[in-house]
């Protein structure tokens, strides 16, 4: 271990990036496997187990992250300090996304499964563009392409708003609860999926005192 | 990840190999320093040294003046390689010196004494950074109390490093070719030269060369500690980060004497994990066998001023600095109930200092200067 001085490898931040990238990418995975379960029917069972570990696994990351942010400042100095601050607030988003992914799995748990229902076809589309913004989230974190920051976060504030009338529409809908309340809790947690990845891509790239607001701090995206 | 790693930084960019080179130079200027301070020892007649180290004969006075020299420059590397000069130049004897080399080893322990001070506003974060920075004052301590009456009784280290010494270069009392002492040899005398143009001979070109050198010695010594701690900032990083709280006592201290000889200072090693431990990322017993490898590390500076010296018996001072500090690891660290001590004294008195932060101040203020300095004025 101690010949780890003497080899070659990543700065200290390059290292953290790249694990960065690898916990949303442990994300998706939750994602793709819980929204499987709710949406397409797959048996909670076979997937619950890989959701649970691939929790696990991002929560370690987050508490390793940490550490090593530390290690970063106490080793390097404090010129990276809005860096570090940055990342410490979007490893914690990528383990909500986690958190959230599992909640999902929870409703297949409890029996709910949008397979059969009219509105499937709805769900997967849902599921399909969320998951695509998973990847679009990673591609933006590891390559530099400021031009289409503006674009992805209009399309995340468009999305938050489409989520957030999804569950307003549910939450007054004359349906009965069984139909009504799995759609208003799973678009509830499409919004917050969708706002968190929005807030990873601001954490690496906004000034520290605008992240998790948009519109330059008018629109808090925690506080909903 | 490119988005952030293209943000700004207020990092000096200097290329690598230019700043290795800078190193190499500064460690060359470094060595012309060591030789500069001896060479103004010896220009001063044998009156002046014997005055000027008479009050050291006292081992207990040596043992203060080595924690107060260090405690003043900071820096047990410079207070050391000053040591190691001195001997070179004949004017302090082996035996004087070996108890200043152990005050040496307390004195660094302030520095990092002094950075876990500034986690004091903060209850649970002061304990785990006040207690990880004074382990290393309790092991030095207790290592002290133990080596220095056996050395003072058997000389078991001295016998051991002039044995190693004399493996290496030669006899004590021959005058040792070193060849290192030839390379600084020219810049040596310009600063002689520079001097007596000016007027100055006997005892004050004598103090002249050791001001001179003594500045350079520590200038240099700075330089390289800042300019080597970031051309490693991102190997020490990744070693930390590989090491800390996954491998047990002997890979620990070895990382801290990879990182101390690096960085040539047990002040950077030592003063790095105090707000690591602080923030809780380390705990107290992951600290300790790091600060005893900077311990070990630290010496390599006063093994390197002594091959600007012209005797012997400065290598065998510092190779008594080596061997106090693996004696101490042997001693202590290996033995189980006494491996604890440190630790509880450190958490013992982490304790009290968060209960009562002025303890903390008088802590520091009576272990690095009030002590020391009662200890020099009654002693000598």
């Amino acid at each position: 271990m101690v010949m780890a001085f003497f080899r070659k490898g990543d700065s200290g931040l390059e290292s953290i990036e790249s694990r960065i990238v690898a916990m949303l990418g442990d994300a998706r995975h939750s994602f793709d496997l819980a929204t499987l379960a709710v949406v397409s029917g797959a048996d909670p069972d076979s997937v619950g187990d890989d959701i649970r570990s691939t929790d696990q696994r991002i929560n370690t990351a987050e508490q390793e992250l940490r550490s090593e942010l530390v290690v970063h400042i106490s080793v390097q100095g404090t010129s990276d300090i809005g860096t570090v601050l940055g990342y410490t607030l979007l490893i914690k988003k990528i383990e909500r996304i986690g958190d959230q992914a599992k909640n999902i799995l929870d409703l297949a748990e409890e029996g709910v499964s949008f397979a059969d229902a009219p509105d499937a076809g709805e769900f997967l589309e849902h599921r399909q563009v969320v998951s695509a913004l998973f990847g679009e989230t990673i591609e933006l974190l590891s390559h530099v392409d400021t031009d289409r920051f503006e674009d992805y976060h209009s399309r995340v504030y468009g999305l938050r708003s489409v989520y957030e009338s999804k569950v307003r529409e549910y939450m007054h809908s004359s349906e009965p609860a069984s139909f009504a309340v799995p759609r208003a809790i799973f678009y509830r947690y499409l919004k917050r999926i969708v706002a968190n990845l929005g807030g990873v891509l601001t954490s690496a790239t906004e000034p520290l005192p605008h992240q998790d607001y948009y519109d330059d701090g008018r629109t808090d995206i925690d506080d909903d | 990840m490119a988005v952030v790693s293209s943000a700004p930084t207020t990092k000096s960019t200097l290329p690598w190999p230019v700043r290795a080179a800078f190193v190499i130079l500064l460690i060359y200027l470094f060595l012309v320093g060591v030789s500069s301070l001896e060479a103004g020892i010896r220009v001063m007649g044998a009156d002046t040294q014997e005055r000027l180290f008479s009050g050291v004969d006292n081992p207990l006075a040596g043992l203060f003046v080595g924690v107060l020299g260090t405690v003043l420059v900071q820096s047990s590397s410079a207070s050391t390689s000053v040591i190691v000069g001195l001997v070179g130049s004949g004017a302090l004897s082996v035996s004087d010196a070996v108890p200043m080399v152990m005050g040496a080893n307390i004195g660094t322990t302030v520095t990092n004494t002094l950075v876990a001070l500034a986690h004091v506003r903060q209850s649970a974060e002061f304990r785990r950074a006040f207690g990880a920075a004074t382990v290393h004052d309790f092991f030095n301590v207790l290592a002290v109390a133990i080596l220095l009456p056996l050395e003072l009784f058997t000389g078991v280290l001295t016998d051991i490093a002039q044995w190693i010494s004399e493996l290496l270069v030669g006899s004590s009392g021959s005058d040792w070719k070193s060849p290192v002492k030839e390379w600084v040899k020219e810049p040596v005398s310009w600063i002689r030269d520079f001097w007596e143009a000016l007027g100055a001979s006997g005892n004050t070109l004598g103090t002249l060369m050791v001001v001179s050198g003594l500045g350079i010695v520590l200038l240099s010594l700075t330089f390289i500690t800042t300019n080597m701690r970031r051309l490693v900032a991102d190997r020490v990083e990744r070693s930390m980060n590989a090491v800390l709280g996954k491998g047990g006592g002997l890979v620990a201290m070895s990382l801290g004497l990879v990182i101390t000889v690096a960085v040539q200072s047990s002040s950077i090693t030592t003063s790095i994990l105090v707000p690591l431990a602080g923030a809780g990322v380390i705990t107290l017993r992951n600290v300790y066998p790091v600060t005893l490898g900077a311990n070990v590390g630290t010496t390599i500076t006063a093994l390197l001023a002594a091959l600007a010296a012209s005797s012997p018996d400065a290598l065998t001072v510092a190779l008594v600095h080596t061997t106090f500090n693996i004696a101490g690891i042997l001693v202590i660290y290996t033995i189980p109930f006494m491996r604890d001590l440190p630790v509880r004294g450190a958490e013992t008195l982490a304790e009290i200092a968060v209960k009562r932060r002025l303890w903390a101040l008088a802590y520091v203020l009576g272990m690095f200067v009030v002590m020391p300095l009662v200890g020099v004025a009654i002693l000598r």
